[in-house]
């Protein structure tokens, strides 16, 4: 990366400020709600969080940085959401929370700096491939992995703790873009009437990894990650080739393997039966009780919901990580609820964007990937918590509790921002 | 005094919202903005740089044409390169041009012929400047803004 003038970012600076305001805003209603707890460290968090989200945006005008100025807004708004939920929800998580978007953006930081050029990441792709599968089967060794609710999928050093699934998410799509990048041709090239029929030696390495991804399910519990890893490799074949018939053939096999893990394992079955009848007999007292009681704070919600602070959110178990959409709704309202979708759908929207008018293949590819992580993830969890289909254990990005996806969202934006910067500088001032 | 408390609480609330809507609405304007630009640069069908052909022969591209570049082009006589050079001495696959880092690069991809810059066949890719000539079979181009 070329080191440039300082470049000022008068409408990143214009949207940090009502960043600022909604957080601050945000707080005093929870905090006034529940004045009887207040505790002196309260308003010191939005202030330390305004003064993060200053230096990131510092940080990119001195170093004359030429990417796009939406996403930093947009990312630290939902993050500021985020931090208003912790703190309504379970406030003894508060300066953990923190700490992890100090982390996060250090991170971000490293990588707006570091690979002076983002085809670094293409000619490195193998490795990445296999720093990925050896992230994704760390759970599963002894002394290092560690269970948590039922779900092998945590690796910790002391008492730090960490979800190498969410890293892998971000590797997987730097090597299918590479990957893609360099075979693609071959993929298209041959057929068998409808279907493609890629040289296999070719779709080995892609089969290896959805292999993986099938792996974590089996062995690790982690319904989530399979269908996000899944997903993103359905995705990828489909930007990368166009071809309908592996997104068909995909589907398929997903819904195929679906069933049989249905039929198989009793964990999955178990989430199944409860998304299908929540309320049947006991169910709404067991395995339904989170759902139902997720079901019972949207239906709670109204047009402008019960007010920051008044809702009843704590009803409903490990509220902050797994249903944060909920608790927001409910306390927001419809009117908050679709604000909070729209903002989804605009940093998507905004990656895509960036993905088309991306130089080569690869930066395409890349920002595409990223930016359908965001996206799927979002469907699926609050999919899940509207009960649209079975609710699985992803987070929301940005916002839910929790620092390793944190700090793998705060990458994903990072490397978009990259790729609208190398093609900001490609296309000269527009 | 009960009264005014609630009243105040709902304000902070509705304040949230609005705050909230006028966020949304600030980065909905931004992101139409960009489409207006990307529309805009899509109409007009320009390169970053282009490359005029100086010297050319009949079939092969007329002299002046102003070839434009993208971030990498690749030149050949095979149909599928994104500026062809129809010439028996160019290769179907010749050279890559490219720009990285804010500077063009040119590289022979191969050819039997060679890829001549300023007068030397190039080995290794070379940096071209605005201005150097390229010869490829038998046609002349030249680097321009």
């Amino acid at each position: 990366m070329i080191r440039m003038q300082p470049l000022r970012r008068f409408g990143e600076l214009r949207l940090l400020v009502l960043v600022a305001l909604l957080l601050v805003t945000g707080f005093v209603a929870v905090v006034a709600t529940e004045l009887a707890s207040f505790a002196p460290v309260q308003p010191v968090v939005p202030l330390l969080f305004i003064a993060l989200a200053v230096a990131l945006h510092l940080f990119l005008v001195t170093i004359g940085f030429r990417g796009d100025q939406l996403l930093l807004p947009l990312m630290l708004a939902l993050t500021a959401i985020g931090l208003i939920e912790v703190e309504r929800l379970a406030s003894n998580l508060l300066l953990q929370q923190l700490s992890w978007c100090v982390v996060a953006a250090g991170v971000f930081v490293v990588a707006i700096l570091v690979p002076r050029d983002l085809s670094v990441l293409a000619r490195y792709k193998y490795t990445w491939a296999l720093l990925g599968i050896a992230l994704l089967l760390s759970p599963l060794l002894p002394g290092l992995g560690r269970e948590i609710n039922g779900a092998r999928i945590w690796i910790g050093v002391g008492f730090a703790q960490f979800q190498p699934s969410e890293a892998v998410k971000v590797l997987l799509v730097i090597f299918f873009a590479s990957y893609l990048d360099e075979y693609r041709e071959v993929l298209t090239m041959k057929r068998l009437g409808p279907l493609p029929l890629p040289p296999v030696p070719y779709l080995l390495p892609i089969i290896l990894m959805w292999g993986m991804a099938m792996v974590v399910m089996v062995f690790e519990k982690d319904l989530g990650a399979t269908l996000i890893f899944f997903g993103i490799f359905l995705a990828m074949l489909y930007l990368a080739t166009g071809q309908t018939s592996y997104t068909l053939l995909g589907a398929l096999l997903l819904f195929g393997g679906a069933y049989l893990a249905y039929r198989s394992f009793g964990h999955v079955a178990v989430r199944v039966d409860t998304w299908l009848e929540p309320f049947a007999g006991d169910t709404r007292f067991s395995s339904g009780y989170q759902l139902v009681q997720g079901l019972f704070a949207l239906g709670n919600a109204g047009l402008l919901g019960a007010g920051l602070g008044g809702g009843l959110p704590e009803r409903i178990p490990v509220v902050w990580s797994d249903f944060v959409f909920d608790a927001f709704t409910e306390e927001t309202g419809f009117l908050g609820g679709a604000a909070l979708l729209a903002l989804y759908l605009v940093l998507v929207f905004r990656g895509m964007i960036i993905a088309l008018r991306a130089p080569t293949t690869f930066l395409q590819l890349l920002a595409g990937g990223l930016s359908f992580i965001i996206a799927f993830q979002t469907l699926v969890i609050v999919g899940g918590n509207a009960r649209l289909i079975p609710l699985t254990g992803v987070t929301l990005p940005f916002i839910a509790y929790g620092g390793s996806s944190l700090v793998a969202n705060f990458l994903i934006v990072a490397l978009l921002l990259r790729v609208s910067d190398v093609t900001a500088r490609v296309r000269g001032p527009a | 005094m009960e009264v005014t408390f609630a009243v105040l609480l709902w304000g902070v609330r509705i304040a949230f919202l609005v705050l909230l809507y006028l966020f949304l609405i600030r980065a909905f304007a931004a992101l139409w903005r960009a489409m207006r630009v990307e529309e805009a640069v899509a109409a007009k069908p320009t390169g970053l740089a282009f490359l005029v052909v100086q010297k050319s022969h009949s079939g092969g591209p007329r002299s002046g044409a102003r070839l434009p570049l993208r971030a990498l082009t690749s030149i050949g006589r095979d149909a599928g390169n994104d500026v062809v050079v129809n010439d028996d001495a160019a290769s179907s696959k010749h050279a890559l041009v490219s720009f990285r880092d804010g500077e063009w690069w040119v590289e022979d991809a191969g050819s039997t012929n060679g890829t001549v810059v300023n007068g030397t066949r190039i080995t290794a890719a070379e940096r071209l400047h605005y201005g150097d000539e390229i010869l490829i079979g038998r046609v002349a181009m030249r680097l321009e803004q």
